[in-house]
């Protein structure tokens, strides 16, 4: 077979691949809904390779790790669009460039 | 029971001045008594103390352990030798004398109660000094008499003038106080001993000439500012701004005869060293002839009193450096006597005058105030050593000691002559001639509680000449007696006030002006002068380093840094979020490359 067996190897690569993939939309996407979404990408990349770490090396721990990663991201997610919600209503517009207030 | 006499007498005035503080303050009519009381108490213990007789070795009251190092042993010990004894007696019965005038002069004043607490305090203080056993006992009581003087001098501090008195005689007492504890600590270096019956023995043992020398020159440094001699002699005329009663006390019997009898005390140190000896009899011998010389041109009652004092403490500091001590404790007894019941005498004549001290705006005091005259007549024959009145045959006994030393002979011979010159004069200006203003005409004799103590010190003035102090002290006999110094002295004090009399009678306004006299030898500008500029010098350094190097380096430096640094570091701030995001991840990129690196090595 071609591909052969899904081995942890595997998992690992998906996960940095979707690492990868959500460090790319945080750090260029000019829209901050946009870059949201990717910081849940990072996260779920992580809980990715715990899941599949305690599979394969058959421990617990990592999955409970799991369960905190996802309760503080569905915090976090919570707080991140309401802060959203209230910089659209002030400024019309959720593009991270047009938020630089933050200097000098 | 008698040994503990002493802690008895010491501590009464003690009480006094804490009771009268703490409770009492507000209650002239009970504090004031009080104050008496426990004085009178100090009297009468210390007269029995006087009176009984000498155990061999002294009495020395039983010491409390205070300082025990290795090396140093400082007890809280009272000694009660002849000496102590002697001086206890003197000090707690002018100190009566002089509350009990106080009663009268003070008997307005509506802060008489603090007066009387720091009377009581001085009192206490000074027994401390008399009763000490070793030297650094004697530095504590020695610094209990400088701040009491200071609150006695400054006791009317609404006058800006008794309160920069009380400053200079502290700050010049400081002076003084800074040598003295650097002979204690050389002292103790040396001999290895602070107790004075230790002494004796401990400096025989053979010390190098210049250290003993050096150690004896600290401890005159303590006796200088005590008793007021050169260099530090400036603060005792202007104590005079304190009440009388004060300038009495402290003239007698009390702080400027502290440091002759702290010289006493150690004289077995002094006498190692020939120098320091010279050094003492020298500055005993000018400070005899030069207040004399001022005070023939002062016109303030209580100033020429007060020269007078620096002269006659200086003949007790001569006779000391001559290593009479004898002679000098008797002069110093007699002296007590007679310089308090001039100081009383002037007093009266002040509060007569109402609070006059002007000898000038005085006269024809002798018909309103006939009692105040007599003694103040009594008192100047025993300050200008004419027989045979108390004050002559203690002066005869020091200059029978000068007689193969010419130079100190001639210098206090002549401060005699000039003594005599200046009280006549005094007599005359105050007491003699018209009435120059209002209050002198209106002139009375103050309360009997002022006029009994005056008497009292008149017939101790005249009487206490027969006292054998030296024999009693049992301090070495006189010296051989030449007859030349008996006659010569006292030919140049009669002479004395033969040109007093022909200038003074009858005159209105001082016929000589001797500008360098009235200005005191310009020793106060001197003073002023080098002070000034020593503090303009050290103001403009201090300034400078204020300037450049606290201002300029320290404050404006740590400023701009601060300052420089927010400038740069501000340009790193863009405010783009992703950009920080950035930073960051590669922030963490490499620290996990670091780890890994390190991991792998």
């Amino acid at each position: 077979m071609m591909f052969g067996e899904i081995t942890l190897g595997h998992y690992l690569a998906l996960s940095g691949l979707l690492f990868l993939v959500g460090l790319v939309g945080v750090l260029l996407r000019r829209s901050l809904l946009i870059v949201m979404m990717s910081l849940e990408l990072l996260l779920n990349a992580a809980n990715l390779a715990l899941v599949a770490a305690a599979r394969f090396q058959k421990i617990p721990d990592p999955q409970v790790a799991v369960f905190f990663v996802i309760t503080v991201a569905a915090a976090e997610v919570a707080v991140g669009l309401a802060i959203l919600v209230a910089i659209f209503r002030l400024k019309k517009t959720t593009s991270a460039e047009d938020f630089a207030t933050l200097k000098f | 029971m008698i040994a503990y006499a002493p802690y008895l007498i010491l501590l009464l005035p003690l009480f006094a001045a804490v009771a009268i503080r703490l409770f009492l303050h507000p209650f002239p009519r009970i504090a004031v008594p009080v104050s008496v009381a426990a004085c009178l108490g100090s009297f009468l213990g210390s007269m029995m103390l006087l009176s009984s007789g000498t155990p061999p070795g002294g009495m020395a009251a039983p010491a409390i352990p205070w300082i025990e190092l290795a090396g140093l042993k400082a007890g809280f010990g009272l000694v009660a030798d002849p000496l102590a004894r002697l001086m206890a007696a003197l000090v707690t019965g002018v100190a009566l004398l002089v509350q009990i005038y106080s009663l009268g002069y003070l008997a307005k004043d509506p802060c008489r109660s603090r007066f009387f607490a720091e009377l009581s305090l001085f009192v206490f203080s000074m027994l401390g000094i008399v009763f000490a056993d070793n030297l650094v006992t004697m530095f504590i009581f020695w610094e209990l008499v400088g701040l009491s003087s200071y609150l006695l001098i400054g006791f009317w501090h609404e006058r800006p003038a008794a309160g920069a008195a009380a400053n200079k005689a502290f700050l010049v007492n400081r002076i003084g106080d800074f040598g003295f504890i650097l002979g204690i600590l050389g002292a103790w270096s040396l001999f290895g001993t602070i107790s004075f019956a230790d002494l004796p023995s401990r400096a025989a043992s053979g010390a190098p000439f210049w250290a003993v020398t050096a150690v004896g020159l600290g401890l005159l440094c303590g006796c200088l500012g005590k008793s007021a001699q050169l260099p530090l002699h400036v603060w005792l005329p202007d104590s005079m701004e304190g009440p009388t009663p004060v300038s009495s006390l402290l003239h007698a019997a009390t702080m400027v005869v502290a440091g002759v009898y702290m010289l006493i005390r150690v004289l077995p140190i002094l006498e190692l060293s020939a120098v320091t000896m010279n050094t003492i009899a020298w500055i005993g011998a000018l400070m005899t002839l030069l207040p004399a010389l001022i005070a023939c041109q002062q016109n303030d009652i209580k100033r020429i009193l007060a020269y007078s004092t620096l002269s006659e403490i200086a003949y007790m500091v001569m006779a000391v450096g001559l290593n009479i001590p004898g002679p000098a404790m008797y002069h110093l007894v007699t002296h007590a006597f007679f310089k308090c019941l001039l100081f009383l005498a002037a007093g009266s004549a002040i509060h007569g005058c109402h609070d006059e001290q002007d000898i000038w705006k005085m006269g024809g005091l002798r018909k309103r105030m006939p009692f105040t005259f007599l003694v103040t007549w009594i008192g100047t024959l025993a300050l200008a050593a004419i027989p045979p009145v108390s004050g002559f045959w203690s002066k005869d006994a020091i200059f029978a000691a000068t007689w193969d030393r010419p130079g100190l002979a001639a210098c206090s011979m002549l401060a005699g002559f000039f003594t005599s010159f200046f009280m006549l004069r005094m007599i005359l200006v105050a007491f003699d001639g018209k009435p120059r203003t209002e209050e002198a005409k209106h002139a009375h004799e103050g309360p009997p509680v002022m006029v009994v103590p005056m008497l009292i010190l008149a017939v101790l003035s005249v009487l206490s000449g027969i006292f054998p102090v030296a024999e009693f002290l049992g301090m070495k006999p006189d010296h051989p007696h030449h007859s030349w110094t008996l006659w010569l002295s006292l030919i140049l004090a009669v002479a004395g006030f033969v040109p007093a009399h022909f200038l003074y009678a009858d005159a209105v306004k001082d016929p000589i002006q001797i500008r360098i006299l009235q200005a005191k030898f310009y020793v106060d500008e001197f003073y002023q002068r080098a002070l000034v500029a020593t503090q303009d010098g050290l103001g403009r350094l201090a300034d400078a380093f204020e300037g450049w190097v606290v201002r300029g380096f320290v404050v404006r430096g740590s400023g701009v840094l601060a300052r420089s640094a927010g400038q740069g570091l501000r340009l790193v701030q863009c405010g783009q979020v992703q950009l920080y995001a950035a930073v960051f991840i590669l922030g963490a990129l490499g620290i996990i490359t670091w780890l890994l690196w390190k991991g792998a090595a």
